[in-house]
């Protein structure tokens, strides 16, 4: 049996993917933890293991992985333990559908809103020169750019309202497919409400005008019980900053419009 | 199991879904609808939450049992489960995953890029009324930019620049063999689909690349992708084209 080898951040969007499908599957890994806001993903150490300088990676023997939702159906098929992905053919094509929406409109969305209210302020008091040299050293033009803005806080007014919109609907589309399945995408838990909860796990707390037990109360009874799964415990153990603390507002057994301020 | 594939023109995400319903032999009841005139608008189906909502712009949409689905590729594979004969994904996991992994590329990064010079040069013509009908304020946001015919030159240029590093991608992947995964496949499809209606449109991107034309050669002629062209209603089907996904936000 060749070893695993997972190269990621705190658990918690596309680090958290693999990481919690590898303990869903029960999947021994070695954690090799990058940290995301000292810029880790851009040294040279780890551009040798993966030039696009992207978190995560996963190195299985010699094989290198990357692109976390194309990992995850990795993990699934090449690994024992229970299937992550649902036998019927139009379940995996559901499940597929939600990742792409997540991954690709929604999941850009929350993380434009997080990045300027977390990652930017994280960052912008280092020391100038250290952070443009730290920018210069980033392989991918585009994620340059989102590194410049977020530094900069320099996101337009009109791009933030978009992605509130699009945030807002996003909540909406999930309550609705949660209310006529108890998982996101097929009968069963799958990649897709792995990939969802990454996105979605602090809902509640980040967005609480849109996200309680009042207004989403299928999101609710989803987070909780994904919480709940000793997988999703241990994954969450394994995060090293206050960021992990955040999906201790799902151990509330109600959350009531207003609440949370 | 009753199918019925409503498809535009045999281009992009409709060309990739019907070739693989081809090589698979799937049995479905197809149906043409023009997606240059925002035409899938009007279907019931098309009000589907997961049809309204797909970030794939103009696709086509496969109706199984009553449930519509979207986006070409996740069709695609949806195809070669229920099928028949040869997979149009590798059996290893690790190939797998490499041919997600591609098509993801091509969904994210050319297909936008395709799209938009696409319309640049061949301008879909939606009457008005379709784009009212149009579900995701964002597809309608981006029709209603290209039926202005308001382009972006920096959109263009970056355009230009994805479809030239898509051709370098095929060329160094086609070094040592005929399909880009090894067997023919659903990378295959997607790549042909979303690319070769940029040969006259970015002709710089394809000067020396010998294994890529052959490639577009033998793609064009596979039994599959020929059925699929043969249904195209105007002469040049790779000059057809309608809005496609957007172009990344950030990031």
């Amino acid at each position: 049996m060749h070893s695993v080898t997972l190269y990621h951040w705190e658990p918690n969007a596309n680090s958290g993917k693999p990481m919690l499908a590898l303990m869903e599957k029960g999947v021994a890994f070695n954690s090799h933890y990058l940290d995301l806001l000292k810029f880790d993903q851009h040294r040279p150490e780890y551009l040798a293991v993966n030039p696009q300088g992207t978190i995560p990676a996963m190195v299985h023997g010699d094989r290198v992985l990357t692109e976390s939702t194309a990992m995850m159906e990795y993990v699934d098929e090449a690994f024992p333990g229970p299937k992550l992905m649902p036998a019927d053919p139009r379940d995996r094509w559901r499940v597929r559908w939600w990742m792409k929406l997540m991954d690709q409109w929604l999941g850009p969305s929350f993380s434009m809103i997080g990045w300027s209210v977390f990652v930017g302020p994280a960052v912008r008091s280092r020391d100038p020169a250290e952070l443009k040299a730290a920018v210069e050293r980033i392989p991918l033009p585009e994620r340059r750019v989102a590194w410049s803005k977020a530094i900069a806080g320099n996101f337009g007014a009109e791009e933030m309202a978009e992605s509130r919109r699009r945030v807002a609907l996003g909540i909406r589309m999930l309550e609705d497919a949660l209310a006529r399945r108890a998982w996101l995408a097929s009968d069963e838990f799958s990649l897709a409400d792995i990939n969802g909860f990454n996105l979605a796990y602090a809902l509640p707390l980040a967005q609480p005008a849109l996200s309680n037990d009042d207004l989403t109360p299928n999101i609710l009874r989803w987070l909780r019980t994904i919480y709940a799964r000793p997988a999703t415990r241990a994954c969450w153990a394994m995060g090293r900053t206050s960021m992990v603390e955040r999906v201790k507002i799902l151990e509330q057994p109600h959350i009531a419009a207003g609440q949370i301020a | 199991m009753s199918l019925t594939l409503y498809h535009g023109e045999p281009n992009g995400p409709s060309l990739t879904v019907l070739a693989a319903l081809f090589a698979k032999q799937v049995p479905a009841e197809l149906s043409y609808v023009d997606l240059a005139r925002g035409e899938r608008h009007v279907l019931a189906c098309a009000q589907e939450p997961l049809v309204a909502m797909s970030i794939e712009g103009e696709g086509p949409v496969l109706v199984a049992d009553g449930e519509a689905m979207s986006d070409s590729v996740f069709i695609a594979c949806y195809l070669d489960d229920v099928g028949q004969g040869a997979g149009l994904r590798p059996a290893d996991p690790y190939d797998r995953w490499e041919t997600m992994k591609w098509c993801r590329q091509m969904i994210e990064r050319t297909a936008p890029a395709a799209a938009y010079l696409g319309c640049h040069a061949h301008p879909p013509q939606a009457d008005g009324a379709m784009l009212q009908r149009i579900g995701s304020v964002d597809l309608r946001a981006r029709w209603e930019e290209i039926a202005a015919r308001r382009f972006c030159a920096e959109k263009l240029e970056d355009s230009r620049t994805k479809i030239r590093q898509a051709a370098e991608r095929v060329e160094a992947q086609l070094a040592d063999r005929e399909w880009l995964m090894g067997n023919y496949s659903i990378a295959d499809l997607e790549s042909y689909a979303w690319l070769a209606g940029m040969v006259p449109l970015v002709p710089e991107a394809f000067v020396n690349r010998p294994r890529t034309k052959s490639w577009f050669a033998r793609v064009k002629a596979s039994p599959a992708v020929a059925q699929a062209l043969s249904l195209a209603r105007t002469p040049e089907p790779a000059a057809s084209w309608s809005v496609g996904p957007e172009i990344n936000r950030w990031g």
